[in-house]
């Protein structure tokens, strides 16, 4: 193959209609074991380039890739994590983890195992037999998480899950998603308006401009997997955070 | 606890003044009793009219039960036909709201054309009051499904089936019930209309709106209200019955069911 990246993107442009464009012109190579953070102003078109990668929505011009696959055709390699977690209200805790592996044809015996030990992972074995409106944000989101592994996706795309809930539930989710990241490894792509979430997770944040959204920089984070909470207060963590923050003041004008 | 006694006293003492107050009428205006009998002559004709009444109520509440099953039924999957295919629902959907503009006192004579006077008129026109509410709310249920659930069974690869089965029944339940609750409201009266219109007697005993075309004629009044008194019972069974249901299938999970912790 001429294209080894996992992810490669081609001079990609998308508007809805006669509308403006939201993103002009994207080029962008993405390699296995990545995790890709996006950032930037409103409408600067992360969460439609993350849904693009996923195939909800049609490129407009240029071309998307996905291991050697359209991405409508790369849809099993692929999970979505939605902003809000996304429940079927109706569903217990673990029917909502077991739903895809329910869809995609599993057996009984294997779905429940795989439910089982993905509770486990993000901690919520005591809750399978909750309804998700006894949850509260964050175990919300564990679940929506714990669901979208289930299938062991090799890319996981996730737009601003932890976004609505409080700094500290954040973190602890930062920092169990990389656990969870160490075990079963997936390629990342992640939208944020966080820069501290985005320095935590990636190896790379591309920061993005608005009208049309195009990539501004791209900032490389070396630090080490797995990582822990102390990196957080660590001088070059704090630098890169400088980094990123002075990246995204710059688009911001 | 406090709050649950008041609520039943409360309505009580309300229903003695009532009762009261219809004494005094009586006594001050002298209206005839033909006219407006006591509170004590109506459950004296309750008494003896019992057999009669039992009777009538359950012929009229067969043909509520049948009326609304096919209301509910019938209803349901007219709605999923409409609910998934926007080109079907924009060339049908006028002709079922003619189907409801059409009052029952017109429909009624064509369906004792059709099916005779008796059980299967009733069912007709008892359906015909109840299925649209059931229409209506569940096509709307069917069609209100939550955007990114629906994302989330594309990334599945969901088939077709699998999101109906999975996702759009589901999703519409509580829309379908609140149709199924006012159909259930509807379905008494449905059926006592279709008694009045298109009932019929076996041994001189009808449903109930049959009998309160007999007691009517002869003027046993206190005999006519005893009819109202029985068909408000009936009412009430029917729709306890209803949110009893409603309740059973919600309760875990919907909002509308779900009390705060």
């Amino acid at each position: 193959m001429t294209n080894p990246s996992l992810v490669q993107i081609n001079r990609l442009g998308k508007r809805f209609g006669d509308g403006p464009w939201v993103l002009d012109g994207l080029d962008l190579g993405v390699e296995r074991g990545e995790f890709v953070s996006f950032i930037g102003p409103s409408g600067c078109g992360k969460s439609t380039l993350l849904r693009l990668i996923a195939g909800l929505t049609a490129p407009t011009q240029g071309e998307l890739v996905v291991d050697g696959m359209t991405p409508a055709n790369a849809r099993e390699l692929m999970f979505f994590v939605f902003q809000d977690a996304n429940l079927l209200p109706w569903k217990r805790v673990a029917a909502n983890v077991e739903l895809p592996l329910l869809l995609r044809g599993d057996l009984a015996a294997k779905r429940q195992e795989r439910v089982a030990r993905m509770l486990d992972v993000v901690g919520l074995s005591g809750s399978a037999d909750k309804f998700p409106w006894q949850l509260s944000g964050g175990m919300k989101m564990r679940v929506s998480i714990a669901r979208a592994l289930s299938v062991a996706p090799k890319i996981l795309l996730l737009d601003e899950p932890f976004g609505a809930l409080d700094e500290m539930t954040r973190d602890k989710l930062n920092e169990d998603l990389l656990a969870i990241r160490e075990r079963d490894p997936f390629t990342g792509f992640f939208v944020t308006h966080s820069v501290t979430e985005a320095v935590f997770l990636s190896t790379r944040i591309v920061v993005l401009s608005a009208n049309p959204g195009r990539i501004a920089t791209t900032i490389h984070v070396p630090f080490p997997y797995p990582r822990t909470a102390e990196l957080r207060e660590t001088q070059p963590f704090l630098e890169r955070l400088a980094v990123t923050a002075h990246a995204l003041r710059a688009v911001r004008k | 606890m406090k709050r649950r006694l008041q609520s039943l006293i409360q309505p009580a003492l309300t229903g003695v003044g009532l009762i009261a107050l219809w004494y005094a009428a009586i006594r001050i205006t002298r209206i005839p009793r033909y006219v407006l009998p006591a509170p004590h002559e109506i459950l004296a004709a309750v008494w003896q009219e019992k057999s009669v009444l039992w009777t009538s109520a359950m012929v009229t509440a067969r043909g509520a039960i049948l009326g609304f099953l096919a209301a509910v039924g019938v209803g349901f999957l007219i709605a999923m036909v409409l609910g998934f295919s926007p080109r079907i629902k924009r060339s049908f959907y006028p002709y079922i709201l003619v189907l409801q503009m059409m009052p029952v006192t017109i429909l009624a004579p064509v369906f004792v054309l059709w099916l005779g006077q008796g059980l299967p008129s009733i069912v007709a026109i008892t359906f015909m009051i109840g299925f649209f509410p059931v229409v209506a709310n569940t096509t709307m249920g069917f069609i209100s499904v939550d955007r990114n659930l629906q994302e989330l069974f594309v990334m599945c690869k969901a088939t077709r089936a699998q999101e109906i089965r999975y996702l759009r029944i589901p999703g519409a339940m509580p829309y379908f019930l609140t149709g199924m609750k006012i159909a259930g409201t509807l379905a008494p009266i449905g059926a006592i209309v279709g008694d009045f219109l298109a009932g019929s007697a076996h041994n001189g005993v009808g449903g109930i709106g049959y009998m309160t075309i007999v007691y009517f004629s002869q003027l046993r009044t206190p005999a006519l209200f005893a009819t109202g008194l029985v068909a408000c019972l009936l009412g009430f069974i029917f729709v306890g019955g209803v949110n009893w249901l409603h309740w059973r299938l919600l309760h875990t999970w919907h909002e509308s069911r779900v009390t705060a912790e």
